[in-house]
């Protein structure tokens, strides 16, 4: 099975279908873990109220692009909106409060999900534009798919530049290292978190809508992924963008083939893997923080 | 846990007073709901002597009650063992396996300590939702009560056996109470409190963590075995990390550290989480009964309350007022005098 080209082909592409999918849930979760040390369990609710918000403005708009948008930037408001209200006072907090505060909000996320859309899955259509096949080294391969992967390497691409190139990013990248000197030098961190809790946030939405046509929407598919962004981050690293991309690439197509080759020990091996990294190289793949 | 902690006793007297009351009082699904709250408590108290006690924040603690779960599950379906001798092999089992991945987890802290356990655990559930001999995510049925047919009692029986589950939980209270209140317990509070000066006073830090963690495995091994005893199921369910997070957010509702503390906040929490699912209660209240279908909301809304107002949790409250009550007293004797 593995020296078939056409399965290799397959699986190699639905590996990097994930991986783009975890690389646009994690990164928020990651820069915002090594920047605040916070974790943020309801982040996978996030991803969820994407897909459902994705569902109901693909009922309001005709455009799957204005859906992209608006569904995304619904869930930054409702992140920002936690941040003021409940997260931005448990930064002091110990990690085990954090933790639980979040876990809290799993329950009143899933809940209200239920209330508003019901318990009964959903899909949403795949937009004309992208609805066919293509044709990827003698492949068909949905063409939808093929769009997943090309955002996730848009928005890898997109967020390098701003991290690299740009003040906001600069900034970002020093709070991650030293964030005591950040604001020793007069730099309004609080804002700085803010803005990346929110963009975070957005991604993980935008992840939701984009996952949204490929998988069901249901209320509790928060869980799964929560698991598997969370391991993304501790093996990149957590505050590393670089490491999210690897970590995401490792996580997707590792679970990809794990799941078709030994169907038995697929995700214990994932799990497992975790637990190793985070013995032998508890700062991840690609550590950030040059320690304080 | 404090130093003097004269409440200890008489509150872990009147909780049993209390499920003695209720027990007289309840019809069958009330003593069902004893038993479940028996055993939640010796759960809670395991991962006390964890969190509370040695400082160990774990989130994956309901792997090792699955694991003694599972553990009686295969010894009396598979093997034909009496429920007895596998209730032992389910806390060697999870006290070994305990041990096993203490041996990895202790040496970190902090948040990463919360990740490695969480992962380890939800390494647990994956590996029985697929085990196929287990049943895989169906779980499996038939694991069978104690039989006391000896002594003429019928397990089967509700009175029976939630009464014998508060007996075997306030045996494990006394049990982790000597251990909280020996030398061991009071290294295990000096780590919790600052490591590292422990750890430069020459105390081998690692090896009471790693015994600590072995032993709250084990006593979470027992719960396992009889929470399959009492429900004659196992499933993977039983390893899912969101267990694990109930389960500290108990022990911080009870207090955490104070051992009776958790077993009052696993009780508060049965209570609590039965009282909100049942639509007449709602009703009760002139609400839509239709609420009782989404207690999950109000029952994370409560867990949010609870981490951020809940200080030193219901004991501690009760340990203030107390002391409150008996100085003004003081005073007033003072005054008198």
């Amino acid at each position: 099975m593995l020296l078939d080209p056409q399965f290799l082909i397959v699986q190699t592409l639905n590996g990097l279908q994930l991986s783009a999918l975890l690389f646009l849930l994690s990164i928020g979760l990651s820069v915002v873990f090594g920047l605040m040390n916070f974790i943020n369990l309801a982040h996978g609710t996030l991803f969820m109220l994407g897909a459902y918000f994705g569902l109901s403005a693909a009922r309001a708009f005709d455009s799957f692009w204005l859906v992209l948008l608006v569904a995304p930037a619904g869930v930054a408001v409702i992140g920002g909106l936690l941040y003021l209200v409940l997260l931005r006072h448990m930064q002091q907090a110990d990690p085990m409060k954090q933790v639980l505060v979040t876990f809290g909000l799993i329950f009143v996320g899933l809940e209200s999900v239920m209330i508003v859309w019901g318990p009964l899955p959903h899909t949403i259509d795949v937009p004309a534009l992208l609805a066919g096949s293509s044709t990827v080294l003698g492949q068909v391969y949905p063409t939808y798919r093929l769009f997943i992967i090309a955002l996730g390497l848009a928005v890898f691409l997109l967020l390098y530049l701003a991290l690299e190139r740009t003040r906001l990013g600069a900034i970002v990248r020093a709070g991650v290292d030293n964030r005591t000197m950040v604001a020793a030098l007069g730099i309004d961190i609080g804002l700085v978190f803010f803005l990346v809790f929110c963009l975070g946030c957005g991604l993980a939405g935008l992840a939701g809508v984009v996952a949204a046509p490929v998988f069901s929407i249901f209320p509790g598919m928060d869980m799964s992924v929560l698991i598997l962004a969370l391991i993304v981050v501790v093996l990149g690293g957590p505050g590393s963008l670089k490491g999210a991309g690897l970590g995401s690439l490792i996580i997707g197509i590792a679970d990809t083939y794990g799941q078709v080759l030994v169907p038995e020990l697929a995700r214990v091996t994932i799990y497992a893997l975790m637990a190793l990294i985070l013995i032998f190289k508890p700062a991840g793949l690609v550590p950030v923080r040059s320690g304080h | 846990m404090r130093e003097r902690d004269p409440l200890q006793l008489p509150v872990a007297g009147l909780l049993v007073a209390i499920a003695g009351a209720a027990w007289f009082g309840a019809g069958y699904f009330g003593r069902e709901l004893i038993a479940e709250i028996a055993i939640l408590a010796i759960f809670a108290m395991s991962l006390d002597l964890l969190v509370g006690v040695a400082g160990m924040v774990s989130l994956g603690h309901a792997g090792f009650l699955a694991l003694g779960a599972y553990a009686t599950a295969a010894a009396t379906v598979f093997w034909g063992w009496p429920p007895v001798a596998a209730l032992v092999f389910s806390v060697a089992v999870a006290g070994a396996g305990a041990l096993g991945v203490g041996l990895f987890a202790v040496r970190l802290g902090g948040v990463f300590f919360i990740m490695i356990t969480l992962a380890i655990g939800q390494m647990f559930y994956a590996y029985f939702f697929k085990a196929r001999a287990f049943g895989g995510d169906n779980g499996m049925a038939g694991t069978p009560r104690f039989d006391l047919s000896l002594v003429g009692l019928e397990t089967g029986d509700p009175a029976v056996f939630a009464a014998l589950m508060v007996a075997i939980a306030v045996a494990v209270y006394f049990a982790l109470l000597l251990l909280v209140r020996s030398p061991f317990g009071v290294m295990l509070r000096a780590i919790h409190q600052n490591e590292s000066r422990l750890a430069s006073l020459g105390c081998p830090v690692r090896r009471y963590k790693l015994a600590a963690f072995g032993l709250g495995g084990a006593v979470a091994g027992l719960a396992g075995a009889l929470m399959a005893q009492h429900t004659g199921f196992v499933s993977p369910d039983l390893a899912f990390w969101t267990l694990s997070g109930e389960a500290l957010i108990i022990v911080i509702l009870g207090g955490s550290g104070s051992l009776v503390g958790a077993a009052g906040g696993a009780a508060v929490f049965v209570m609590l989480r039965d009282t909100l699912s049942d639509g007449s209660f709602w009703a009760g209240l002139h609400l839509s009964k239709d609420i009782a279908n989404h207690w999950q909301l109000v029952m994370g809304l409560f867990f949010i309350a609870v981490v951020l107002l809940a200080r030193d949790g219901l004991y501690g409250r009760l340990s203030w007022i107390v002391d409150r009550v008996r100085s003004t007293r003081r005073g007033r004797e003072g005054g008198s005098a």
